[in-house]
């Protein structure tokens, strides 16, 4: 049979012993369990923490962003506004001078034109005259059968022809 | 038929009277444990969780810290490791008994060490609270003729405490030894038509032990731990607070 303690005995160094096996423990529990789990759980806090505020500060600065562009939007639809104001402004401006200048060169064809005819008409009233005269000039020799002296006649019938064509 | 209950085995006599029994060496094997598992339990922490050890780990200490941060207050914390390694080692102290060991809680002077390490962190606050001046006026309350009792009051508390996680656990051990040996009895004497041999099996020990281990050992360990944790965490919280 080996030795044993009574059921119950009290012995100083085993009391002793225990509460030294307890704080032991409680370190070994502190430094083994307790800090790196807390530290770690403090790490992740922080890491949580970090990330809040950084998401935070994004959607500010998104916000930031989104009211200049808002406000560049903005501006571009004036200034695209404008733009097509001016554009059409000047599209008109040109289509008027176009006009202006088409009319002009109507205009100046419309006249050479009448002056032409009037020249052509001229002419033919000319052409016609000569014409005339040659030929009174020759029913006139053919009816007094004889020569006629161009030179002294024909004066005398260009006035004739002349005062025919005032009546034309 | 001979029962016989005694304490803890005396493996060696030191000097001075300094005893290695049952229950230091034990405890010793508990508390490697213990060391062991918290090694294990944080070795390569992820700030990602990275695995249910690390879900484990986390969450032991958690509910300490809650435990301890609820019942005492924030400025408290620093008290979560205590108490964990108390809980932790009473309760694993008490369970050894369903591994075949000697519960050192079993033995009045590992609990009476628990409780002296409570005594003294009670005594502690109530000075720091009280003041030494404070704390003497206040045993001679209300009447200076009581100051005798409340000079009891004050050992009652961590005796108290010793003796009731010591007395559960114990009986335990008593309960069960004793069940054992009865039953042991019982089957020789249903059994001894059986030839040879056969009749000094103790057959009936199966069965109504392990239920009976169920409350006592399980139970009761859990129970216990929890109440002298409880306790030295609302007595020193008791101490602190009041003014």
């Amino acid at each position: 049979m080996p030795e044993t303690l009574e059921f119950l005995s009290v012995n100083i160094w085993s009391v002793l012993m225990a509460i030294g096996n307890l704080l032991i423990l409680f370190l070994i529990v502190k430094k083994f369990l307790f800090k790196p789990v807390n530290d770690i759980l403090e790490k992740r806090a922080e890491e949580v923490d970090h990330i809040y505020s950084d998401a935070e500060q994004m959607r500010s600065e998104a916000k930031a962003n989104k009211n200049i562009y808002e406000e560049k939007l903005k501006n571009v639809k004036t200034e695209t506004d404008l733009m097509i104001k001016a554009a059409t402004e000047r599209a008109e401006n040109r289509s008027e001078e176009i006009i202006k200048e088409a009319t002009l060169e109507a205009e100046n064809r419309k006249r050479k034109a009448e002056a032409d005819i009037l020249l052509a008409k001229k002419k033919a009233v000319d052409d016609i005259k000569d014409n005339i005269v040659e030929m009174v000039i020759d029913l006139a020799q053919q009816v007094v059968e004889k020569e006629i002296n161009e030179d002294v006649h024909e004066n005398l019938i260009d006035d004739a022809i002349e005062k025919l064509g005032e009546r034309v | 038929m001979n029962v016989e209950i005694t304490g803890a085995r005396i493996f060696l006599r030191l000097p001075f009277g300094i005893l290695i029994t049952e229950t230091q060496v034990n405890m010793w094997i508990i508390m490697l444990v213990i060391a062991l598992l918290c090694k294990w339990l944080t070795h390569n922490l992820k700030i990602k969780p990275a695995g249910k050890r690390q879900v484990v780990a986390e969450y032991l200490v958690t509910m300490a810290n809650n435990f301890v941060v609820t019942n005492m207050g924030k400025s408290f914390k620093s008290f979560a490791p205590f108490i964990g390694a108390l809980f932790t080692l009473s309760l694993l102290c008490s369970l050894s008994g369903l591994f075949g060991l000697y519960p050192p809680t079993a033995d009045l002077n590992t609990t009476l060490g628990f409780a002296t390490v409570t005594f003294v962190l009670i005594m502690y606050y109530k000075l720091k609270t009280n003041g030494l001046k404070g704390y003497l006026k206040g045993l001679a309350e209300p009447i200076p003729v009581l100051a005798p009792f409340n000079i009891i009051g004050e050992f009652s508390t961590p005796i108290s405490m010793a003796i009731r996680m010591f007395g559960n656990i114990s009986t335990g051990v008593v309960i069960s030894t004793l069940v054992y040996a009865a039953l042991a009895w019982l089957s020789s004497v249903v059994l001894q038509w059986l030839p040879g041999a056969l009749a000094s099996i103790p057959i009936l020990q199966l069965g109504l032990p392990a239920i009976l281990s169920i409350y006592f050992d399980l139970f009761s360990s859990v129970l216990q731990s929890f109440i002298f944790c409880m306790l030295t965490v609302l007595y020193i919280a008791q101490e602190a607070k009041s003014e």
